[in-house]
């Protein structure tokens, strides 16, 4: 059971009291490179010895630990890559479970270098909580999880609806904002965890549960009879997610953003964990030849070795890899890649070149 | 041995080190008051973190369904904040009214000499006494969310009254300000009562002969407001709820979050309530009972006049304590979605703007504000049950 939120509130004023700033913590002249780059974050996880990524509480498909703690998941796969391009190893990475509303005070007060748990950019969160949104991993929008047996198969049909959703979430805001729009009525039931929102809507206390599409088909595995439910495939808004940073320390987000970028531009080069060897030794390709190291020093330009982005691949494997492993069709939640598709295959990912 | 002179007078003296001490003392705290905000406020600046309390007037997007006053997500958070409050004075109230009664009869049966109730009561009173209240919040929840049928197989008594997991619909008057009159016909039953019960006492010391007081007493204070009550019920035009697509219509709804916090609050306090009446009436002396008795009082005068009295004594401060308990343990509403201050405020207003300072201090002064003014009220009233003292 975890802390009262008057507790958790506590604590984090009393983080956000206490936290040394992010610039305290640089080790002077740790990095004799580059020394006109301050690179505190990164000198920090280095004298740590890991990474401290903060996830999801338990989303299966995005941030998930097994019953021996083992995480899995998208939102997990890009810590692992980022701790695989630092420390070569990408099981250097310690994970800090935090609910929708810490979330952002883990981060600010230091506690985690960064926030990857599938978090909605959105214009206030960015402009006023002193955080950077440094990349996408992950296309959601948000849509709703409703009883076979009401047959509802459209939003429109749900006016006078009870629906749970989790307190402080950009959904709250969302459906209520949508409710509105399209004139209709509802009753929203706010819990402050995910899991007793969808475990009251599991007893039929609200008629549906809110979340965004990759979520629900995550927690749909939780519930008491996961075939009696269907996710309403439309859906109300467009939540970009992606892995959150502290504002204050520009190359840690330089570097979050081009490892993800690295394996979204590895799948596109058809660079996967199996020929990655291969591919830096023998590609002709001068950018895949960059990214590997094989070429050039990009990977000291970010302070790390120049294998770093071999590393990630090697032991984490590409964007479409991860993908596929832990919430597309190799995984329980069987999610299409959708709009998540290389813009080389009608998605929207894209990621900027590499030179 | 010489009288100290000048300077070593004042450094020996009681007083100016007193005052030195202190001064001291409070120095230091502002200055480490004024090193906190400072940092703090350095922190945010760097981090490029808002602050400042704007953001209460913005509109908050976020609807609730349980308000004492009109609220619409076009609303400010200013205005949720007091739906907030409001919510959790209203929890409170019941929960203290319900816990007082509850915990009275449980500590006062605790002391009976039939076995099985003591003992029940006992049982009672060491299991609530002995689980965390967040369990207890959740579990009460779940229970009832999951004991009661879904809507689709509602209960229904009749007269338009329905009971699902969603709550218990009951049909709702058009113009409830009509209801006043119950109230108002129970204080004037209260009024009565005094003028009827100051003649009586007046006609026994003069003439010897009682009067029907209690009964009296119970036909003005029950009856009038009942009288008025079916007055008001017929004069009234009922919105009864009727089944829609998803949920009742019309009417007004008692939801299950509500139910569940009351309730969990009520029967949590209550256990320690009824340890505190238990030990009150302990405290009076067996020597004063039997006094009493052999004065020739009747039992019940024994407990009105000689027991009671006394044990409020030793009942009334650590009373103001559970209440005050109370009040700030309705903020584990929040995890059973019911919509009070630390949810609405502390949970989607915190997240929504991030601004957990200034979110933070309003939090802990209203809370400290409730808390000290329960405080001074029921300080006030133990001035009246204390032993009056020359």
């Amino acid at each position: 059971m975890r802390f009262a939120t008057p507790l958790i509130a506590g604590a984090l004023l009393a983080a956000l009291f206490n936290a040394p700033a992010p610039s305290l913590a640089q080790a002077p002249a740790a990095q004799p490179a580059a020394p006109s780059v301050p690179r505190p974050t990164l000198d920090a996880v280095r004298a740590r010895g890991h990474l401290e990524c903060g996830v999801h509480l338990g989303l299966p498909g995005f941030s998930f630990a097994d019953n021996t703690g083992n995480w899995t998941g998208i939102d997990v796969d890009l810590c692992r890559a980022i701790a695989a391009a630092i420390f070569g190893d990408a099981t250097k990475v310690r994970y800090t479970p935090t609910s929708v509303q810490q979330r952002w005070a883990v981060l600010t007060s230091n506690q985690v270098d960064l926030l990857s748990r599938n978090s909605t950019i959105t214009f206030s969160r960015d402009v006023t909580l002193g955080l950077d949104f440094v990349g996408i991993n992950f296309y959601e929008g948000q849509t709703f999880i409703v009883r076979r047996a009401s047959g509802v198969n459209s939003v429109r049909q749900m006016d006078g609806a009870t629906i749970c959703v989790a307190a402080g979430s950009t959904e709250e805001r969302q459906v209520q904002d949508y409710f509105q729009e399209n004139n209709m009525r509802l009753t929203v039931i706010n819990f402050q965890r995910n899991e007793d929102a969808v475990a009251a809507y599991d007893a039929e206390r609200c008629d549906a549960y809110t979340a965004g599409l990759g979520a629900l088909a995550g927690q749909r595995q939780r519930l008491r009879a996961p075939d009696q439910h269907v996710i309403l495939q439309e859906t109300i808004s467009n939540d970009p997610q992606g892995p959150v940073v502290r504002q204050g320390d520009a190359h840690w987000g330089d570097l979050v953003r081009w490892v993800l970028n690295g394996m979204i531009a590895a799948e596109a080069f058809g660079i996967t964990s199996q020929n990655v060897e291969q591919q830096r030794a023998s590609s002709r390709n001068a950018e895949v030849r960059r990214m590997l190291g094989a070429e050039g020093n990009f990977g000291q330009m970010l302070g790390l070795s120049n294998d770093w982005l071999f590393n990630a691949i090697k032991q984490v494997g590409n964007y479409g890899e991860s993908f596929e492993r832990t919430v597309g069709m190799q995984s329980p939640l069987r999610l299409e890649r959708g709009r998540n598709q290389l813009w080389l295959r009608g998605g929207i990912l894209f990621t900027p070149p590499f030179q | 041995m010489s009288k100290r002179t000048g300077l070593s007078r004042y450094l020996f003296d009681r007083r100016v080190l007193d005052a030195v001490t202190q001064v001291a003392v409070v120095g230091g705290l502002c200055a480490l008051i004024w090193y906190f905000v400072s940092n703090a406020s350095d922190q945010l600046v760097r981090g490029g973190i808002a602050s400042g309390f704007d953001f209460l007037w913005r509109s908050s997007g976020v609807d609730v369904p349980v308000k004492l006053i009109p609220h619409a997500n076009a609303s400010s958070y200013a205005n949720l904040l007091l739906v907030g409050v409001l919510n959790t004075l209203l929890v409170s109230a019941i929960g203290i009214v319900i816990a007082t009664v509850l915990g009275f009869a449980i500590g006062i049966a605790r002391l009976s000499r039939n076995w099985l109730l003591a003992r029940l009561c006992g049982a009672f009173i060491e299991f609530v006494r002995n689980i965390p209240l967040l369990f207890f919040v959740l579990a009460w929840y779940f229970v009832i969310v999951n004991m009661l049928p879904p809507l689709r197989q509602s209960l229904s008594p009749g007269a338009g009254i329905f009971l699902n997991n969603r709550g218990l619909y009951i049909p709702w008057p058009d113009q409830p300000s009509r209801f006043l009159a119950v109230p108002a016909a129970f204080l004037a039953g209260a009024v009565v009562f005094w003028l009827v019960r100051r003649w009586a006492a007046a006609r026994r010391a003069r003439t010897g002969r009682g009067f029907p007081v209690g009964t009296v007493g119970g036909i003005l204070m029950l009856g009038l407001p009942l009288a008025a009550a079916l007055g008001a019920g017929a004069a009234s035009v009922w919105d009864v709820p009727v089944r829609g697509g998803f949920n009742f219509r019309g009417g007004i709804v008692l939801i299950p979050e509500f139910v569940a916090i009351v309730v969990a609050l009520a029967t949590y306090t209550a256990g320690f309530i009824a340890e505190i009446v238990r030990g009150g009436i302990l405290a009076v002396s067996k020597g004063q009972i039997e006094a009493a008795q052999a004065l020739g009082l009747k039992h019940g005068e024994i407990l009105r006049l000689i027991v009671v009295p006394q044990a409020m004594r030793a009942i009334v401060p650590p009373l103001t304590s559970q209440y005050l308990n109370l009040i700030k343990n309705s903020s584990f509403g929040a995890f059973i979605a019911f919509p009070e201050t630390v949810s609405v405020f502390l949970g989607s207003t915190l997240t929504q703007t991030g601004q957990a300072i200034e979110i933070a201090a309003i939090t802990l002064a209203i809370y400290l504000a409730i808390s000290l003014a329960v405080s001074a009220l029921m300080n006030w009233y133990n001035r009246f049950v204390a032993i009056p003292t020359r």
